[in-house]
């Protein structure tokens, strides 16, 4: 065999293996393609089986289904306001102790952080049955306050603004400083303003987050009035709520759309984000 | 924020912060207490009220008593407990290898840098970002044994309508399939970051003295990046031992038990059968093992995580 041939064999191969990363990709995403299609098939078709994506007939009956079964714009509403509320607590909370853990001295600093760490060591499994007596006990179960204020400190928050921190030119902050302005102020008004990437790092980590909060809110939220999308949409599931054979998957898979649409959205349009504060966290909740 | 960092101390910070400042900020405490003061009381304390619980009968009613270990002899008569922890070893040796052998085959794909490879991130992350109601319900409905397309397939190869949620046999599989799945994302960004930190030069080199691709993955890029693989294979492993959600929505741990994870039964001693010291007291058994794992692991694989 001559070089050329040999090197010609080998860009055929290469061909071969992009076009098969490729398939694998797509099939990746089938389950999702999967979710939107059955949504828009009238039951009867999904009952027959077959592979088919496209449905001759499509139908938005499913969707009206789903607000017609369930208080599905209160869940909605509950957790827009609770992932909000939790993101931008949660956020602003983590840029001051970030900028603090990464700009100030002070004792206990090393410490400080260190607890934090070893703090995602320890899983949420472990803290929430002792909070939800601690909840429960208090009378704010199945409240707002229960379903936020646990969702406040999170700790791959703090790590987004502590990176970014440490390697912020302290020029600018000396100059506001010989200025006279205090350390609140040049936070405020110099360091948090420059930190707009970290910013949107956390604030799109911490809100899909708080948004797909599932264990918590199933355990804190007792009526169907306070459940958040996450909980009150397992409902449609068949080990869950009322399901029928007959009635098909339709109606579960328009819930499910809805659902996905704020983190597919997010994710989308602000990726670079996601994955950037993900490789700098390596953490997730 | 540069774009590829992974949690790595460089000594200019190190040098920068051991710099003598004029003095103490004082102030540094009220920009940490706004951080601080959520996580003591909803991180911190009720680990501590949690060993505290593990040790009583407290249930939502009555008052609660010390009941020794009590609740630990209970534990390890419990053979549903027993079958739970088996059940969540078994999700572990089949979930973690197979998130992070295909996140990193992955994530070499897409640092090819070919046609198309913006698309396959984007589509190999995708399902890490959505919640669990989703990953569960999408799930239930593709391995639904009559309609689900997964069955479809397995019927154009001639096999027969596999029971994929309602047999002790398959559920399991369905449940780990389902959590590969949504799990990958996470290990396949954190590889990605960590195969563009690899120097091109180094590989450049062995592609001169003509080492095949296999040959530069297996002798440059697996060295190289073995840092970054430890930390997932021990997040991947911590992630897999709290198995709960796609478990409860896909079969709440049936059939017969089959599927039942130990956070799954933390859930059912909790909220079905009212026992939260018993149900305390397991969690906490979990969180040791989790401690021993991660230990074992940190030992076998270097350090980091």
């Amino acid at each position: 065999m001559t070089p050329a041939t040999a090197r010609s064999l080998r860009r055929g191969g290469t061909t071969v293996i992009w076009a098969a990363g490729l398939i694998v990709a797509l099939f990746w995403a089938f389950p999702f393609l999967w979710m939107v299609s059955t949504s828009f098939k009238p039951a009867a078709e999904s009952l027959l089986g077959g592979l088919s994506l496209f449905s001759s007939h499509p139908t938005l009956e499913h969707y009206a289904a789903v607000f017609q079964r369930y208080p599905m714009i209160r869940w909605a509403l509950n957790s827009f306001l609770v992932a909000g509320t939790a993101t931008v607590l949660g956020v602003l909370s983590s840029a001051l102790a970030g900028y603090a853990l990464a700009r100030m001295r002070f004792p206990g600093r090393t410490v400080l952080f260190a607890l934090f760490i070893a703090s995602l060591m320890v899983p949420i499994e472990v803290t929430v049955i002792p909070m939800l007596i601690g909840f429960i006990r208090v009378g704010w179960a199945s409240t707002y306050q229960a379903l936020i204020l646990p969702s406040i400190a999170q700790v791959v928050g703090v790590y987004i603004f502590r990176q970014f921190f440490l390697s912020f030119p302290g020029e600018l902050e000396d100059a506001a400083r010989m200025d006279g302005a205090s350390r609140w102020r040049t936070f405020w008004s110099i360091a948090l303003p420059i930190a707009r990437a970290p910013t949107i790092a956390a604030t799109v980590i911490l809100f899909n987050l708080n948004w797909n909060n599932f264990l918590w809110p199933l355990l804190v939220t007792f009526d169907e009035t306070m459940k958040t999308m996450p909980v009150g949409v397992a409902a449609f599931a068949p080990t869950i709520g009322s399901h029928t054979q007959l009635e098909g998957y339709g109606n579960g898979m328009a819930a499910v759309t809805l659902l996905s649409l704020p983190s597919l959205f997010l994710f989308f349009f602000l990726q670079r984000y996601f994955m950037a504060g993900l490789q700098t966290g390596g953490i997730k909740g | 924020m540069s774009e590829h960092v992974l949690p790595v101390e460089t000594p200019s910070h190190r040098l920068r912060l051991a710099r003598p400042r004029e003095k103490v900020d004082s102030i540094a405490y009220l920009f940490v207490a706004f951080f601080t003061v959520p996580f003591v009381l909803f991180n911190v304390l009720p680990v501590l009220f949690g060993l505290y619980l593990a040790f009583t009968n407290w249930s939502i009613v009555g008052t609660p008593t010390f009941v020794g270990f009590g609740n630990f002899v209970r534990a390890y008569k419990d053979r549903s407990l027993w079958q739970a922890f088996g059940n969540t070893i078994r999700y572990a040796i089949v979930i973690v290898p197979s998130v992070v052998v295909l996140a990193y085959a992955a994530a070499l794909y897409v640092n090819q840098r070919w046609p198309l490879a913006g698309l396959a991130r984007t589509l190999f992350f995708a399902p890490n970002v959505v919640a669990a109601t989703v990953v569960g319900l999408v799930w239930v409905a593709v391995l639904d044994a009559r309609t689900g397309p997964v069955n479809e397939v397995v019927a154009l190869f001639g096999g027969g309508g596999i029971p994929w949620l309602t047999s002790t046999q398959w559920a399991w599989v369905g449940v780990s399939a389902a959590s590969v799945w949504w799990d990958l994302g996470l290990a396949f960004v954190l590889f990605l970051a960590a195969l563009q930190d690899v120097s091109s030069d180094l590989v450049d080199a062995a592609r001169m003295d003509g080492a095949r691709w296999m040959q530069r993955v297996w002798y440059v890029l697996l060295p190289a990046t073995w840092n970054t693989i430890a930390m997932v294979i021990m997040l991947q492993l911590i992630s897999t031992f709290r198995i709960f959600s796609q478990v409860y929505l896909m079969t709440a741990g049936g059939p017969a038990g089959s599927t039942m994870s130990v956070i799954q039964h933390v859930y059912n001693s909790a909220m079905v059968r009212n026992l939260m010291g018993y149900a305390s007291a397991v969690s906490m058994l979990l969180f040791v093992c989790i401690l021993a794992v991660a230990w074992v692991q940190s030992r076998l694989l270097g350090r980091r995580a």
